[in-house]
Order: C-alpha cells, then structure tokens, then sequence
C-alpha cells in the first residue's frame, strides 16, 4: 500500500500539469546576475521554500517547522503534529549531510533521492503533514504571486521557461538540501588528527564507541545507511516491514546519522528515548555510568556549530537573489 | 501544574497533539484555576501594525478570541522565528506585567508566538500542551519582569484564535 502510494506520488509529479509558466524563462539570461548560475539559484529557491510555510494547506507549516537548524535540522519533540493535528508518526531526522544518505527515511528503502522524500510530508497522507494532496495547483498559484519566486524559478529552470510547480519545488528543495554540509565539529577535526580537539574523556568514548556503535554507526556521519532491528518489534510501527511486507523486515529502521545528535533529542524512530544515555541504554548494552559519560561525551563532540549557526542555512532575510 | 520542560532553550515548538474533539466528553472537564477564564473569552481584533497595540490589550487572566489578519498584512514589531506562509494569519497585542514571575500563554492552536520586549523575542521557560479536551493546544511560559509586552502570533491556519496571558502560581 504504502509501496504503492509512493509511485503515485511519483507519477503525480511526472505528470503534474498545475504548474503555471513565469513566462519569463526566454528572458532569464538577461535578468540573471553575473555569477549566479541555475544551480546556485536551485538552492536560493529551495532555501526560501524550505522556510515557507505557503507548502502548507493553510501556510501554518514550512519544512523549517520541524527541521530547525538549531536541532541540526531535527527537532526537540517526539514528533510533530500535521497541519490536521493528526500525530506525526516518527521522530524527525537532522539533515547535516543529507545529500550523501543512500534512503531517506526511518523506515524506506525506497526513497533514495531528496525530491521524492519532499513528497512525503507535502503530499502524504499517512500521516497527513502539510496537505498539498490534490493542491498542486493551488500550490503553484500562490509561489506565482512572490515575484521573487518567479525570478529564481526562470534562473533555475530556463529549460522550462520558469515553470512553476511541484517538480521544480522539489528540485530546488533537494539542492538546498544537498548543499547542507557539515564537517566542522570537533569530532571532525579530532578525525582528521587533532588530538587537541576534544577531551580526554571524549578521546575515551571514542575508543568505546569504536569497538562498540561503529560497526552500524559508521563512516563520516556515523551511520552505515542500513536497516537494522535493536529490540523487540512494535505492531504499531513495523518500520521497514511496513514497506516491504515481509515480516523478516518488522522492527528494523536505518541507522540515524549521529552528526548534532547532543541538540536533537529525543532519540530513535519513536522518539522515546528523552536522552543520551536512554538511548545508548536502548541498544541493549550496559556500561558502568563512568564509560557511559565518556559516550555521551564523545557524542557531544558531534555538534558543528559552525553548522548549526551558518547564517546560510538560516531563514533568507535579505533580498531577493535574482533583482 | 507544572509544564513538561522539554527544551529550556525552544522557544514555542509545537507540543505533542491533544486528543481530538470527537473523543471528548460532551462536557468539557473543569479547568485549573488560572486557567478557568479560559471558556469566557471576548472577541478582540488583533494589532496589524505596533503603532496599533494600544486597541489590542490583553488584560492578565482575561481570555480573547483574537481576529487576526492575513499575513502580509502584518508589520511585526520584530520578525518571527517562523513568519507562516501568505496564506496564513497572524497580528499581535499587548499586555502589561506588574509583578515578575513566570507568565503563561495559552493558545488554542498551534500558530507561532513570540513575546517580544525592548526589541528581542524573549526565551521561554517552558512548554506544553493544555489539559485534555479543554480546547488548549499550546501553552508556553516566560519569566517576565514588570512592563509591557507585544505578543506576536504568526503563521497561523486559522484567521482567529483563543489567547489567554494568566500568571503562573507558585509550587
């Protein structure tokens, strides 16, 4: 069903025709100012629509109203009520690195790219988030009336004369999002050789965490992009069994990344785990409380402030990118 | 009635939801003290601009269904953390504080607010939702020092909403 609701989604975009053209696209070369490229545009635009809440039904939730740069693109709830209030149903992901994630979710392998997991909370309906099912046209109106929406779409998508609608929504959204890159920590520069970096203490629970999370917890962002069971399955989230339908699969979700995971609690797919220590509890390993400080100690080294401050990433409060 | 300290640090982030109204007594329960005035509310038309305030006053313990205007209508006395799409509502009033202490504002759904003083959204000290079935959707608390105060609601999906600014009684 789901499976199914997913390639509907996809068609929906494919064959979308509530765009409305700018009507300006043989004219972007002469508007576009020097140095600002199509793809640079893209990630204007996508900045700008991440933040808005017009992909909303009734403009109450933007992108940003669950992934809040100051949570590293996560957020500090269990999860996050739809726009219906309906409950959200899993605990929202931080998007450091996000472009190099091999599936974009909890709990499907499906949704390898950026631009069909923009449809889920746009469009999905289990659960409803921000309920654009069947208002793309509406959608498509409303980003026509911001001038500066249409001036960055004839920039982005000269190929098709500035289109406005949901395929070049999710395009630009997906570019803003690839160019949300996090490598500044104090982890990072400890990976690279700075012994000075972080903390005794941390140095320890790095050692820890080595022979004990890094097997799943691996690479750069601290996660092997795969699907793995920790405890016993919930009927009421079968994680990657819910996709599949295959009960080998009830209970497994994909390893989150680790990157700002200190400013992102709670933790796991259900945000049950309220903080650090719950959830290295969850794994099912015991540590003597001292070793257990020195994990949590190592994990905090993960946040890059650098990343989490980046006026770049925040809401766009300058002018347009496109005059 | 202590709220649930998520995050000291998160300004008004969406609480968990309350249960839907179709699952509420027909009788809605009895509120707390400082909340009771809340199902005696008065209509109130929201400040579009700060020059404005001064005809939307909140009156502490006093609850008001605030008519609010469309976005890009208002002229915020300081942007918001999350402004809300053109098509959502939004305005801002004012309320006096006499006396410090903790100050809850309830809301009755989930649009953004910000208190705002001497030029800055102030942090809040605590967050959550409102009792079961009682039409609060949020409440957010701020420690707060005598003087005036501009609530500021945002991206709302609503074109009014229910606010009541009551103190917080001590432990």
């Amino acid at each position: 069903m789901i499976l199914r609701g997913v390639a509907a989604l996809l068609i929906g975009v494919a064959t979308l025709a509530g765009g409305v053209g700018a009507g300006a696209g043989q004219d972007a070369a002469a508007r576009k100012p020097a140095g600002l490229s199509a793809d640079a545009a893209m990630a204007a635009l996508g900045r700008r629509l991440f933040y808005d809440g017009d992909l909303s039904i009734d403009g109450s939730m933007a992108c940003s109203t669950c992934h809040g740069q100051r949570h590293g693109f996560a957020e500090g709830n269990r999860s996050h009520p739809g726009v219906t209030d309906e409950p959200g149903r899993r605990n929202v992901q931080g998007l450091a690195n996000v472009g190099r994630r091999r599936s974009l979710t909890w709990g499907d392998a499906t949704i390898r790219t950026l631009e069909a997991q923009a449809l889920v909370p746009l469009l999905g309906e289990n659960p409803v988030e921000m309920a654009m099912k069947g208002q793309e046209a509406e959608l498509a109106r409303r980003l026509s009336g911001n001038a500066c929406y249409t001036r960055l779409f004839a920039v982005a998508f000269p190929e098709t004369g500035g289109r406005i609608d949901l395929a070049g929504v999710t395009r630009a959204l997906g570019a803003f999002q690839r160019g949300l890159v996090s490598d500044a920590a104090p982890a990072d520069r400890f990976v690279r050789g700075d012994q000075g970096a972080i903390s005794m203490e941390a140095r320890a629970g790095a050692a820890l965490f080595g022979q004990h999370c890094a097997a799943c917890h691996a690479g750069p962002d601290y996660t092997d992009d795969h699907f793995h069971r920790i405890g016993a399955p919930d009927p009421r989230d079968r994680g990657l069994g819910d996709v599949t339908g295959r009960a080998d699969d009830d209970g497994r979700f994909r390893t989150p990344s680790l990157r700002n995971v200190a400013v992102s609690a709670p933790y796991f797919h259900d945000g049950a785990s309220a903080t650090l220590g719950d959830a290295i509890r969850r794994h099912g390993m015991t540590f003597a409380a001292p070793e257990e400080a020195t994990l949590v100690a190592w994990l905090a080294t993960m946040t890059d402030q650098a990343f989490i401050t980046n006026p770049r990433f925040a809401y766009p409060d300058g002018p347009c990118e496109v005059g | 009635m202590a709220l649930l300290l998520l995050s000291l640090a998160l300004a008004a982030a969406a609480p968990a939801p309350t249960p839907t109204q179709a699952s509420c007594p027909a009788v809605s329960p009895a509120l707390p003290a400082e909340l009771a005035p809340w199902t005696a509310a008065q209509p109130l038309a929201a400040a579009m601009r700060v020059e404005a305030l001064g005809t939307a006053r909140l009156a502490l313990g006093t609850a008001k269904d605030l008519a609010l205007g469309q976005t890009g209508q208002v002229h915020y006395a300081l942007r918001p953390e999350r402004p809300g799409g053109s098509v959502s509502h939004g305005g801002m009033a004012q309320f006096m504080v006499a006396r410090a202490g903790i100050y809850r504002v309830a809301m009755s759904n989930a649009a953004w607010l910000d208190v705002v003083a001497n030029g800055k959204s102030l942090e809040s000290v605590g967050h959550g939702h409102g009792p079961d079935c009682s039409g609060i959707r949020k409440m957010v608390d701020f420690q707060l020092v005598p003087g005036d105060y501009v609530l500021q609601i945002a991206g709302s999906g609503t074109s009014d909403v229910r606010v009541l600014v009551t103190g917080v009684p001590a432990e």
